[in-house]
């Protein structure tokens, strides 16, 4: 007996009675179990095959649940920018700037020039490194080991950056309330320079390299497409947006920090080459122009860093007014959101963060019946999810 | 903008007795409605012929003692006209809170809902899916209530074992009490 | 075998509309395509071999030299501290335990190397280093700045309670030359 839903693709087969009693057939169900080395973390995903197709994909999350929110709920508001780094473990300093534009916006503080040009800076020397893991993983998912370590290459000396900035190379607790934590000094800026020419050839090489490949092109065309109501409907946001064609970046429509000040472009995706627009070879362009473009705004920021203080005047104990908000930010794999419920304590009453991989990981049981086996995991790669963030 | 909103509201569905709630002492302003009529607003919403708010982006679940709020935040995603609106319901029944279920109208609620309901207990009717998300499909208790007492084990695994809770550091000082001198003089002996 | 034609057909439509059919000469395209494109790719690979240096840090022979702002293992300069639970306080996993009992009044009070006045004896000075999340918000709240990041970072152990450290022994004290500098 087979079931057929209304696209033509089979969900459900069981062997009836008066078949052929030797001859069984029914779908298959395999775990893309949680350790696996393409799903970019602890994520389980049940597919039911009938032979090389899936019919049906049911992610199961949680495996990477440590109770953030709960957490936050007994710590004070100084001391909870390290759990807020551990979400996107990967992008962490979007994640530090969203979390703590939303208290300052509350409590209303002021935050000198330098500083915000600084955070600016980091944020997108971060999003570049968090792009190089995509466009390195995700051609690994593919087959190619080669881009994997030379991406990774690059991103060592924007973590040497952070280092010697902040100490840490990947969870920073860098931004604070009222400014960052340590200054930029010129030989570092000297240094960012010279990176900034180098990645320009490097940027280029990989185009060389994997963009025009065709074998990459055949495998990436074509696959996975989101259509753009589908986008709507689920509230996919970030890189998986613009990939279908809609031109949304939260830091061209309402700016915060100083992204007004700067001259950078939005990429879509565009169909090039003849590919469909909302599918992984578009989700894969939109983050490689991105990568140019903040590459971009970096030169602007070197060349236009005012001289002044660091940090400004924050108060020792924060304690925020009584209020709810919910401020959203551009990360690097969507829109980071947070909502802060506040009684006048010195640590929050409700911290609730609304992450887009979690929105796009529900995507994947929509877009999955039809394909087969390795495009499901091309799709599962281009879209980029880090489970810290799904699972908090 | 959000007064017109409410005023709409009153006149289209009435049962919904919307509220304009403004910021406390700093933050956003929100529209508070029913908790029986919310599929329809949000509806009305999603099919407002000024502005159609197209995304559901997430629904947060709080619990202040003596009821629950739940905030729908949605948004317009317009290239001119981007509006963003927080519409909360509140539900007072501790024991068996249901809402019902708003799939049907924006498809990103399938997975908001389920995790509001494995945060808070929350019941959506008419949900297609209704089982816990991020917690083990067999944990008892919902975590983020306030009165939320973690068991004592889980599947013959104890939660927060003493061992592991460095209870012997945390509570020095109560046997340190009783032989105070001793301490206080070996530790003048170190230098400190 | 029904079901996998109809999937397959759904396929062929959506490449119909890029290449009307598959032709010979579109198919000879395709390999002179992959074919020229994989050589490029394997040119700049070659480049790699021949011509860059490695990358690579042959640790543990060589190790690379940390920026002065690293935060590795904390070191808590024990004969310095005024055990004023600042750091105990602000710690965000509660990973430092601290107790103290006040000095008798008839002795004289010893100050630290900034001068302030020590009136507790500090009796106990745990941390865990298991838990610690090397965030360094107790070193940037500790008054007297006793409490530092040292650069060790190869200090694992053999058990999970080897790893509290305990910075009022005598043996942690006598790190205090290597660490903490004047």
């Amino acid at each position: 007996m087979q079931i057929w839903d209304d696209k033509k693709y089979l969900i459900e087969k069981t062997s009836d009675e008066n078949e052929n009693p030797s001859l069984k057939s029914e779908l298959l169900t395999v775990n893309m179990g949680p350790q696996h080395p393409a799903t970019h973390g602890v994520l389980r995903i049940e597919i039911k095959t009938d032979s090389e197709i899936v019919a049906k994909a049911i992610p199961h999350i949680g495996y990477l649940h440590r109770c953030m929110e709960k957490h936050s709920e007994k710590i004070d508001y100084r001391g909870v920018t390290p759990f807020v780094d551990r979400l996107d473990y990967l992008g962490a300093m979007n994640m530090e700037l969203g979390y703590i534009l939303t208290v300052e916006k509350m409590l209303g503080t002021e935050v000198p020039r330098r500083a915000q040009y600084i955070r600016v800076l980091v944020c997108e020397l971060q999003r570049i490194a968090s792009h190089l893991v995509a466009f390195g993983t995700y051609v690994l998912d593919l087959g190619a080991f080669t881009p994997f370590l030379y991406a990774f290459e690059e991103r060592e000396k924007i973590l040497k950056f952070f280092e010697e900035i902040s100490g840490a190379r990947l969870l920073y607790n860098y931004i604070w309330v009222g400014g960052v934590w340590n200054d930029i000094t010129d030989e570092q800026c000297d240094f960012l320079r010279n990176f900034c020419e180098e990645f320009e050839k490097q940027l280029e090489m990989y185009n060389e390299l994997v963009t025009g490949n065709k074998i990459f092109f055949e495998r990436t065309a074509h696959v996975g497409v989101f259509s753009l109501q589908d986008c709507f409907d689920f509230g996919a946001t970030g890189p998986v947006l613009r990939g279908s064609g809609y031109k949304w970046d939260l830091r061209k429509i309402h700016p915060y920090c100083i992204y007004n000040e700067l001259e950078f472009d939005v990429p879509v995706g565009t169909g090039d080459h003849g590919s469909t627009i909302g599918d992984c070879y578009n989700r894969y362009q939109v983050r490689m122009k991105e990568m140019v473009e903040s590459l971009k705004m970096v030169k602007q920021i070197l060349q236009k860093l005012p001289v002044g203080p660091f940090m400004g005047k924050a108060p020792k104990v924060i304690k925020l007014p009584k209020g709810e908000i919910f401020l959203r930010t551009e990360a690097s794999r969507g829109e980071i959101g947070f909502h802060l419920v506040s009684k006048g304590d010195k640590t929050p009453y409700r911290l609730k963060v609304k992450s887009p991989c979690f929105t796009h990981v529900s995507m994947l049981p929509h877009v999955a019946p039809g394909q087969m086996i390795s495009d499901f995991i091309a799709t599962v790669g281009s879209i980029d999810i880090v489970l810290g963030e799904v699972d908090r | 903008m959000l007064k017109e909103f409410v005023s709409e509201l009153n006149n289209k569905i009435p049962n919904s007795k919307a509220e304009y709630i403004p910021m406390q002492e700093a933050g956003d302003d929100s529209i508070l409605v029913q908790a029986v009529v919310i599929s329809e607003v949000l509806g009305f919403f999603k099919n407002h012929p000024k502005f159609p708010f197209k995304v559901l982006q997430v629904i947060s679940g709080v619990d202040y003692n003596e009821y629950f709020e739940i905030c729908y935040m949605i948004a317009t995603f317009d290239l001119h006209a981007s509006h963003e609106l927080i519409i909360k319901t509140r539900l007072t029944d501790r024991n068996e809170p249901t809402l019902n279920s708003v799939v049907d109208i924006y498809k990103s609620a399938e997975w908001q809902e389920r995790e509001c309901f494995d945060m808070l207990g929350i019941k959506f009717s008419n949900h297609p899916d209704l089982r816990r998300i991020l917690c083990p499909d067999d944990w008892e208790g919902f975590p983020l209530r306030q009165d939320y007492m973690a068991a004592k084990f889980y599947n013959g695994m104890e939660i927060n074992p003493d061992a592991k809770m460095n209870l012997e550091d945390r509570e020095y000082i109560i046997k340190a009490v009783e032989n105070k001198d001793e301490l206080i003089k070996k530790a003048l002996a170190k230098g400190l | 075998m029904s079901n996998l034609i109809t999937n397959h057909d759904h396929h062929d439509e959506e490449e119909d509309s890029v290449e009307s059919g598959l032709t010979f000469t579109s198919y000879m395209g395709n390999i002179y395509k992959a074919v020229a494109s994989t050589i490029k790719g394997m040119s700049i690979t070659l480049k790699y071999v021949l011509t860059k240096t490695p990358t690579t840090l042959e640790y543990p022979e060589v190790k690379e030299v940390l920026p002065e702002a690293s935060r590795m293992r904390l070191y808590n300069d024990a004969l310095n501290c005024i055990a004023c639970n600042m750091c105990m306080i602000s710690c965000p996993v509660n990973c430092i335990y601290i107790t103290s009992f006040p000095r008798s009044k008839d002795l004289e009070i010893p100050k630290t190397s900034d001068g302030t006045a020590k009136r507790q004896v500090l009796v106990q000075y745990t941390i865990d280093t298991a838990l610690c999340c090397y965030c360094g918000i107790c070193t940037t709240v500790c008054p007297t700045e006793c409490l530092q990041h040292s650069y060790d970072y190869e200090f694992s152990q053999y058990t999970v309670k080897q790893m509290k450290y305990d910075y009022t022994s005598e043996d942690l004290i006598s790190w205090r030359d290597r660490i903490v500098s004047k």
